[in-house]
């Protein structure tokens, strides 16, 4: 999977960088729009993820010079300027998503995990980690194929986990992205440690090959066994 | 009291006085104009009976058909020598020709006859004309006294009101000053050197609190705008840093506190960007919402996550409480309520909330009266507030300040009661 980021912010260029290449992404970069201009004019990428705001032009023009290629690029749109306005004119011109800055990097994961989930073929859209899946279209978890049924809450944390595998998601993080961002400066995680004892529970009844690991009382971290 | 009520109060007492002194010298000398009238024309009458007694002329009646007597007698050289020669006063007399006894002003003159004989002539006049035209002359002055100081009192009100209309429209022109929502400049185009320079001075301060307040605004906005990016990449540092295995648990552990600080910070500045948003109405997307309903959608996730505080939820709703405004903004409002309701009853304490028509209210038990005056005031926060930004109710005073309704905090019976009302 190739991905270019075009981002004026080095540090953030870099840092987002770093992180896709640990995900085993090909990652181009890309800090202005001329440069940004010549790299979609030479190459093809998989995914552009686009900031608005650059210094030598508007990454909306570029999506619109993307169009102009030709070229059926995704595209997630990553602004500063947390504006509707930005928001619709960007999915308008074809982008896929967007993503306000400054983003969590886990949330970009995620962003890119759906986005590449949403253009396999139909009959495989689907999230798949050991020998669970998830097909979120349907709200359907199927452990070794046989279905598995879940309450909303259990679901929605499995799914971030499936989004996120190996990745250590700390508590304060699942809590604001599961509950909303209205829970927030919560200093008892107690309602975390109830639900996840439920979903490993009926993980583990029903075979699954991954499973929720603790680390340090920190956070979770799906694992395959 | 008005600056009008005194100086119609200080004009009056002075008016009082003067026009008292004024009315009863007038009045004097209205009298002695009188007096000197009569004493004249008794003298006249006086000097026509000299005239003829000396000429020995025949005497007229000592009641001619007018009011006026006199007599006529002779007296001893000594008498005349003891009194003045012509005396004037004021005396009861008995008149013949009606009968009765009255006033009347009295003219006494001593004379010679050619034969060296002494003659005392008193000739009088009835004096009721005299009072009937003093009491006519004190009414007229009473009544142009009253009416003349009524008249300068009415002028005086009208004229300064007149005059100082421009004051008045200063006033209230303060009075509805609110900083930051740019009002009407006041005219500066006035005749009157001194509203003109109070105009332009007020227009001047206006102008630059209005200046600072939006530099400051901005200042805010921008600097917690600008804080994002670096927040995220620190966070994102971080977190990329907590995925190394090789990591122990100590290390992880202080790694963790350090990226719980920068998440308060985060969030911290994530409040301030929304105030400022509120405040520069940057939330239009306004529909009709029912508040208790969008309650309802956040109170379970509430009650979740507190459960360990074993609080009992109480809602009573009468009616739906309609507003129209921003759904997210609701939102904030009543999430930081029900937050600031669930971080801060008592264990196992009882939170309750009511909806009426216009109304919405929680309440939650509480140990003691928080400081009214402060409550809504930005990073106020009462004893232990770890983790929190000291801006949810900062945040709910804007909102509703934003949509023009009425917030308030009241201690009562152990209970914390916000309550908002439209």
């Amino acid at each position: 999977m190739k991905i270019l980021i075009v981002e004026d912010d080095a540090d953030l260029r870099e840092i987002t960088t770093r992180s896709l290449e640990k995900e085993r992404y090909v990652v181009s970069q890309a800090p202005d729009y001329k440069t940004a201009l010549r790299k979609i004019e030479d190459y093809d990428y998989d995914c552009i993820l686009l900031d608005i705001m650059l210094p030598d032009g508007s990454g909306l023009d570029l999506l619109e010079e993307l169009h102009t290629l030709g070229k059926r690029t995704n595209v997630i749109i990553l602004s500063a300027k947390d504006s509707l306005e930005d928001k619709v004119k960007g999915l308008d011109l074809g982008a896929d998503d967007y993503l306000p800055k400054p983003y969590h990097l886990a949330e970009l994961h995620a962003r890119l995990k759906s986005l590449f989930r949403r253009n396999q073929r139909e009959g495989e859209k689907k999230v798949s980690y050991g020998n669970v899946e998830i097909i979120p279209d349907h709200f359907k978890v199927a452990v070794g194929g046989k279905e598995l049924e879940l309450n909303r809450k259990e679901y929605d944390i499995l799914l971030y986990f499936m989004l996120r595998s190996g990745r250590l998601v700390n508590k304060a993080t699942l809590a604001e992205s599961v509950w909303g961002d209205h829970i927030d400066q919560v200093d008892n995680f107690d309602f975390i440690y109830a639900q996840i004892k439920n979903l490993r529970k009926h993980l583990k009844e029903a075979g699954a090959t991954v499973e929720l690991k603790a680390v340090y009382g920190i956070g979770y971290k799906l694992v395959e066994e | 009291m008005k600056l009008l009520h005194l100086v119609i109060w200080r004009m009056s007492t002075i008016l009082v006085v003067i026009l008292t002194c004024w009315a009863v010298l007038f009045y004097l000398a209205i009298m002695e104009e009188v007096n000197d009238e009569v004493d004249d024309s008794l003298s006249d009458y006086a000097e026509s009976l000299i005239i003829r007694s000396l000429s020995g002329e025949q005497m007229p009646d000592t009641s001619n058909g007018s009011n006026n007597q006199y007599f006529l007698y002779e007296v001893t050289p000594e008498y005349a020598a003891s009194y003045p020669n012509i005396s004037y006063r004021d005396e009861m007399v008995y008149i013949t020709e009606k009968g009765e006894t009255e006033p009347a002003r009295i003219l006494m003159t001593i004379f010679r006859k050619e034969d060296g004989g002494y003659m005392e002539l008193v000739v009088y006049t009835p004096t009721i004309e005299k009072y009937d035209l003093q009491r006519a002359v004190l009414g007229l002055i009473v009544f142009l006294y009253v009416l003349l100081f009524l008249m300068i009192l009415a002028v005086n009100a009208w004229v300064f009101h007149r005059n100082m209309r421009p004051l008045y429209t200063l006033l209230k022109w303060l009075e509805d000053y609110r900083l930051g929502t740019k009002e009407k400049a006041l005219d500066e185009s006035l005749r009157i050197v001194e509203f003109r320079k109070l105009n332009e001075a007020a227009n001047m301060f206006s102008e630059r609190s209005e200046k600072l307040y939006e530099q400051q605004k901005l200042f805010i906005g921008n600097a917690s705008h600008e804080m994002q990016t670096p927040l995220a990449i620190c966070r994102n540092r971080l977190e990329m840093l907590m995925e190394d295995e090789t990591l122990t648990e100590k290390q992880l552990s202080e790694l963790m506190k350090t990226h719980r600080t920068l998440e308060n910070l985060t969030r911290l500045n994530k409040s301030l960007l929304l105030l400022c948003k509120i405040e520069n109405r940057q939330f239009t997307d306004v529909k009709s919402l029912c508040l208790n309903e969008l309650l309802l959608q956040y109170l379970d996730d509430y009650k979740e996550v507190y459960a360990y505080r074993h609080v009992q939820v109480e809602v009573h709703v009468e009616e739906c409480f309609r507003l129209e405004m921003s759904e997210s903004l609701a939102t904030v409002l009543l999430t930081n309520l029900l937050k600031n309701a669930f971080v801060h009853v008592t264990e196992g304490g009882v939170i309750s909330l009511s909806f009426t028509a216009s109304s919405f209210r929680i309440s939650n038990t509480g140990d003691a009266s928080l400081d009214k005056n402060r409550i809504f005031e930005r990073f106020y926060k009462e004893g232990k507030a770890e983790g929190s930004t000291g801006l949810g109710l900062a945040l709910v005073d804007s909102i509703c300040k934003a949509y023009h309704l009425t917030l308030s905090y009241t201690f009562e019976d152990g209970q914390h009661i916000f309550s908002i009302v439209s």
